[in-house]
């Protein structure tokens, strides 16, 4: 059986004095899977340190931390074989060209010489960087370095690739490449991938798997497709004409429906209820759609829930109103 | 086919061995600062000091040169203990220059650029780094010290009578021995400043001002105090010291060389804990 990408076992991690990670226990991904697992969390969650402890550069206090197998302290130097990192902040050797900077960063891979070479110009073509790559890196832009830094971490071809917040500074132009390379890493080289982004929607797009970290602590982990599914889907409607039969006809097809007056209602959707469906039900009891709003939780909504600044996604909302007039037969 | 219309394909091959990957750091820091002019100047001139040497023992180991000058300038071109202590001393003194030269340019900007995840997270330890750092600057500093040094000695040994190898061999031992506890003591201090401050000029200056204030430090507490034992907090002073004792020339008044070597390990300890200290990926404030 293939070992998680991350194994957390009460994990706690102290720095000076304070514990910032207070005992966490999770995992996450398959190794070889080529899935990408996000890392979420308001500021001051603990994030970045978990990151950094992956990496060997915190010792935990208690519990242990497994990449791909091995435990992040004891075999520092086998995780760090087998991934690639890209912090967030500005990295790099001012006076080197982008060429000697990943020569070099491969060479200290383990990539022999000649090899390190080719993998350079390859990888620095791969990000768009090919044309620069006989310049400084002192003599990049923000959006370049970014590049550099995601070169970097993928020249030597790791198992692993962990991605600190790889969208910042970026014009939309340059995020949209961003994340298509990060999903080409997965989806085409196989490569394990932990992004860190305080960007719901690069994690959203990109992501199969999701943990959101609060004060420390991992207050959702989630795989987002499945979460997604479990959603139920709800669609906000409008419409003009005699509505008092909607809800009973509803209710055959499967769904639920709550009426807010005035032609307005919310109606929760079966998983394998077409919309088209909806459509025509309305149409057969002679109703005007005036509008339909047919939408999903999104992760942002997953979030805010997960961080205590809602009580419940829109879709719980609905659903738990949808259960409601099961009960009561209706407002 | 090349490399822009390949595409980017993951390495799956073999990888190369911990020393083979501690070795890249140096090479690339050597090619780079042979890049530099001011480096090549001061290299060929640390030569100037060798060459002098080696032209003297010629000299001396020529009688017919100077058989007609009498008996003192016999004593005078002797090659003993106190002629190699003297090439030691203006060696040394070309080996803190160029520390000072090429020292910060090692460590400072990959602390200014915050390069030092980008290394920790591959498989290196902070030992590891220290270690390619140091490996740098005690190969670029064994070529002005030991190894002219033991070049200078073999050619004493190759031109002097068969007798004198085996009355002079612990002069050999005592150069290698001598220099590269210098050249230790001389590259952590480049280490530790360039470590301890991020711009390259200040870095330099500081790794020159450690030697020169200490001198001024000890000079002054000797004066002050009336006293011999202000010279150990002086390094340069300590090692010479240490340096006589393997030379087997007479050590200076009032430096005991149990106590000079104290002195210098107490020293290799503070600058470790120093890089220890600076050295990290990320900074924790407590």
């Amino acid at each position: 059986m293939a070992a998680p990408v991350i194994e957390l076992n009460n994990l706690k991690v102290q720095l000076g004095r304070r514990e910032i990670l207070l005992g966490i226990s999770c995992r996450l991904g398959v190794s070889g899977s080529g899935k990408a697992i996000g890392l979420l969390g308001p500021n001051g969650a603990g994030k970045s340190t978990l990151i950094q402890t992956l990496l060997g550069f915190h010792q935990p206090l208690s519990g242990s931390a497994r990449v791909l197998g091995f435990d992040c302290h004891r075999n520092m130097r086998a995780v760090r074989e087998r991934i690639g990192y890209m912090p967030e902040s500005d990295s790099f050797i001012a006076n080197m060209t982008a060429v000697q900077f990943l020569r070099l960063m491969g060479e200290l891979s383990g990539l022999p010489r000649e090899t390190a070479l080719e993998k350079a110009h390859e990888v620095l073509f791969h990000v768009g960087l090919g044309e620069a790559r006989y310049r400084t890196l002192g003599t990049y832009s923000l959006g370049m370095k970014q590049m550099a830094k995601l070169a970097q971490a993928i020249v030597h071809g790791p198992e692993l690739v962990i991605l600190d917040e790889p969208t910042n500074g970026l014009d939309p132009a340059a995020r949209q490449r961003m994340l298509k390379l990060v999903r080409e890493m997965k989806e085409q080289h196989g490569m394990n991938v932990v992004l860190c982004s305080h960007l719901l929607r690069d994690v959203e797009e990109v992501c199969d798997e999701v943990v959101i970290m609060k004060n420390g602590l991992v207050v959702h982990h989630a795989d987002l497709e499945a979460e997604r599914r479990s959603n139920k889907r709800f669609v906000e409607l409008e419409v003009t004409g005699d509505d008092r039969e909607l809800d009973r006809v509803l209710h055959e097809a499967g769904a639920d429906g709550v009426s807010e007056g005035g032609g307005r209602w919310r109606i929760v959707l079966p998983q394998d209820f077409e919309l088209a469906a909806l459509w025509k039900l309305l149409a057969a009891g002679g109703l005007h759609v005036r509008k339909l709003t047919h939408r999903r939780d999104t992760l942002e909504e997953i979030f805010l829930k997960a961080v205590g600044h809602i009580q419940h996604t829109p879709g719980e909302a609905a659903a738990a109103e949808g259960q409601e007039v099961g009960v009561h037969g209706g407002l | 086919m090349a490399v822009y219309k390949r595409g980017y394909q993951r390495y799956q091959g073999p990888v190369t061995g911990h020393a083979m990957r501690l070795l890249a750091m140096p090479r690339y820091a050597w090619e780079r600062l042979m890049q530099q002019r001011l480096m090549i100047v001061m290299l060929a001139l640390s030569c100037i000091w060798p060459l002098l040497c080696a032209v003297f023992i010629y000299i001396s180991n020529h009688t017919e040169l100077w058989s007609g000058l009498g008996g003192g300038v016999s004593k005078m071109l002797e090659i003993n203990g106190q002629f190699f202590l003297i090439f030691m001393n203006t060696q040394a003194t070309f080996s803190v220059m160029l520390a000072a030269m090429a020292g910060p340019g090692l460590i400072a900007p990959d602390l200014a650029n915050n390069a030092l995840p980008l290394y920790f997270s591959r498989p290196l330890t902070r030992f590891d780094y220290v270690l390619a750092r140091l490996t740098t600057l005690v190969g670029m500093l064994s070529l002005v010290t030991w190894v002219p040094g033991l070049a200078l000695f073999f050619m004493q040994v190759g031109m002097a009578q068969s007798g004198w190898f085996g009355k002079n061999w612990d002069l050999g031992l005592g150069i290698l021995a001598g220099f590269l506890m210098w050249i230790l003591i001389v590259s952590l201090v480049a280490l530790a400043s360039s470590a301890y401050v991020k711009w390259k000029l200040i870095a330099g200056a500081l790794i020159l001002g450690f030697f020169f204030i200490l001198a001024g430090v000890a000079a002054m507490i000797n004066g002050v105090f009336r006293v011999d034992w202000g010279s150990l907090i002086n390094p340069s002073k300590a090692m010479y010291s240490v340096w006589c004792w393997l030379m087997g020339v007479e050590t200076p008044r009032g430096m005991d060389v149990s106590s000079c070597v104290g002195v210098l390990v107490g020293l290799v300890f503070l600058l470790g804990m120093v890089l220890e200290r600076k050295l990290r990926p990320v900074e924790v404030i407590s």
